[in-house]
């Protein structure tokens, strides 16, 4: 039973590592330079 | 009989760690509901706290642990608590007043039904609900609970075993929730959660009445009680970390919510075998949980049922996963009053705990489906159209949990 526990753990470890992170980022148009506030003269 | 005052200030403590959690099943499933029923459905649990807690003492605990009739319900002996007094009852929890006991119960009786609510949310009214919790506690509770905990009860007598409510609370409501779900109907639309952060609030919150859940079920402040404890942690977390590693996988990000959920599954799965299972076994039961009832909240919509929070795929399977697995894993190592199972060489306890899941499986079914149907038949179970597009809150209490819309 203790092997089959650490076996989990591990399991669930290794996942974490190599599992990529599917990104939602906003389209490029939404972030571009023109779309953003203008600074503010200092 | 002499009081052991740390066993008894343990239970009563428990008895309040347990109440606790029925508020916070409110805030998790309200975290899991549409802005405009928010409040409706933290209603629902609070209202339940509050009507089983005087069901309860009137005929709730007399029909669920009072002398047995032929194993099947308890007689009506101690209807009004008449006879339950501060002395304790030895044949239910030596040392402890039987009140004490009684009240540790109550928050059990209390919490099931709660369950029930997030199968119906959105769309159920008022009347319904108070109707069914009131029939579903007396009808399908106090005899489930008389099966398996009652003196004389038949699944206690045949040898099955369900420390904490695997059975009683856990397959009995989200069986009952399945049922209910597919008679009451879909809603009109689904909706997306509209707080998570609540619903992760109300998971840690049940997590800590756990251990009240859990540890308290050994009905003493002893070395059993401490390995519910540690394995009731231990499973919720390997339930978490589970639920939130497969749903990335399936769903390419690790999600708050999924990492609540999987910590009440994995809570669910342990609660049966908490008093019969080492902690390395409640990793594998908290890994099992984590997974299985994953997959059976992706087989929901396949059965074109609409329980709305899942409460099938978490309570109904988590609790037929720890159930079962009560008979793969128990070992009298751990509680020398308890039973070896399949993997200390005993698989006659398996084959009891099936048995134990299938009768509860059936019964709370059939009833709720029956319980169900009356109501339906004379006072109605849903709201009219338009109420359900204007929300429970409004329609149902004239209330809104927040100003801004």
């Amino acid at each position: 039973m203790e092997i089959a526990a650490f076996a989990s753990f591990a399991a669930l470890v290794l996942a974490w590592i190599v599992l990529p992170v599917r990104s939602e980022a906003p389209a490029a148009a939404e972030t571009a330079p023109e779309a953003l506030p203008e600074p503010v003269a200092a | 009989m002499d009081l052991d005052t740390g066993n008894t200030a343990w239970i009563l403590v428990s008895a309040a760690l347990v109440m606790l959690m029925t508020p916070a099943l409110g805030f998790f499933y309200a975290g899991l509901v549409g802005k405009r029923n928010a409040l409706s459905t933290l209603l629902h649990s609070f209202f339940v706290l509050c009507l089983v807690s005087v069901q309860f003492v009137l005929w709730g605990y007399t029909l669920a642990f009072g002398p047995s009739q032929g194993g099947l319900i308890g007689g009506l002996d101690w209807a009004g608590l008449a006879g339950v007094g501060p002395e304790p009852n030895p044949d239910y929890a030596p040392g402890v007043p039987h009140l004490a006991y009684m009240a540790f119960q109550m928050m059990f009786a209390v919490i099931t039904p709660a369950l029930i609510t997030g199968a119906f949310a959105e769309r159920v009214s008022f009347k319904a609900f108070i109707l069914f919790t009131l029939l579903w506690s007396t009808v399908v509770y106090a005899p489930i609970a008389h099966w398996v905990w009652g003196v004389g009860g038949w699944l206690r007598v045949f040898g099955a075993i369900d420390f904490a409510g695997g059975t009683v609370v856990h397959i009995s409501s989200g069986v009952s929730a399945l049922v209910a779900a597919l008679v009451i109907g879909r809603r009109l639309a689904r909706t997306e959660p509209h707080d998570a952060t609540m619903t992760v609030l109300g998971a840690g919150l049940l997590w800590f009445g756990w251990f009240g859940f859990n540890a308290g079920s050994a009905l003493a402040a002893n070395g059993l009680a401490a390995n519910a404890f540690v394995v009731t942690n231990t499973a919720a977390a390997m339930g978490a970390l589970t639920w939130l590693t497969v749903s990335w996988i399936h769903r390419g990000r690790p999600s708050a919510l999924g990492a609540a959920l999987g910590a009440v599954a994995g809570l669910v799965a342990i609660t049966p075998a908490a008093g019969f299972v080492t902690v390395p076994a409640s990793i594998v039961i908290g890994l099992g949980a984590g997974t299985v009832c994953y997959l059976a909240t992706l087989l929901r919509p396949r059965l074109r049922i609409d329980d709305a929070l899942d409460v099938w795929a978490v309570h109904g399977i988590g609790g037929t996963w720890g159930a079962a697995a009560t008979g793969l894993f128990a070992s009298v190592a751990v509680n020398g009053a308890g039973v070896n199972g399949l993997f200390a060489g005993n698989p006659d306890l398996l084959v009891k705990q099936l048995i134990a899941i299938g009768a509860t499986w059936l019964y709370a079914g059939v009833m709720t489906a029956v319980i169900v149907k009356i109501i339906q038949l004379t006072v109605g179970l849903r709201v009219r159209e338009d109420d359900e597009v204007l929300g429970l809150d409004r329609s149902q209490h004239g209330e809104i949990a927040y100003q801004h819309d």
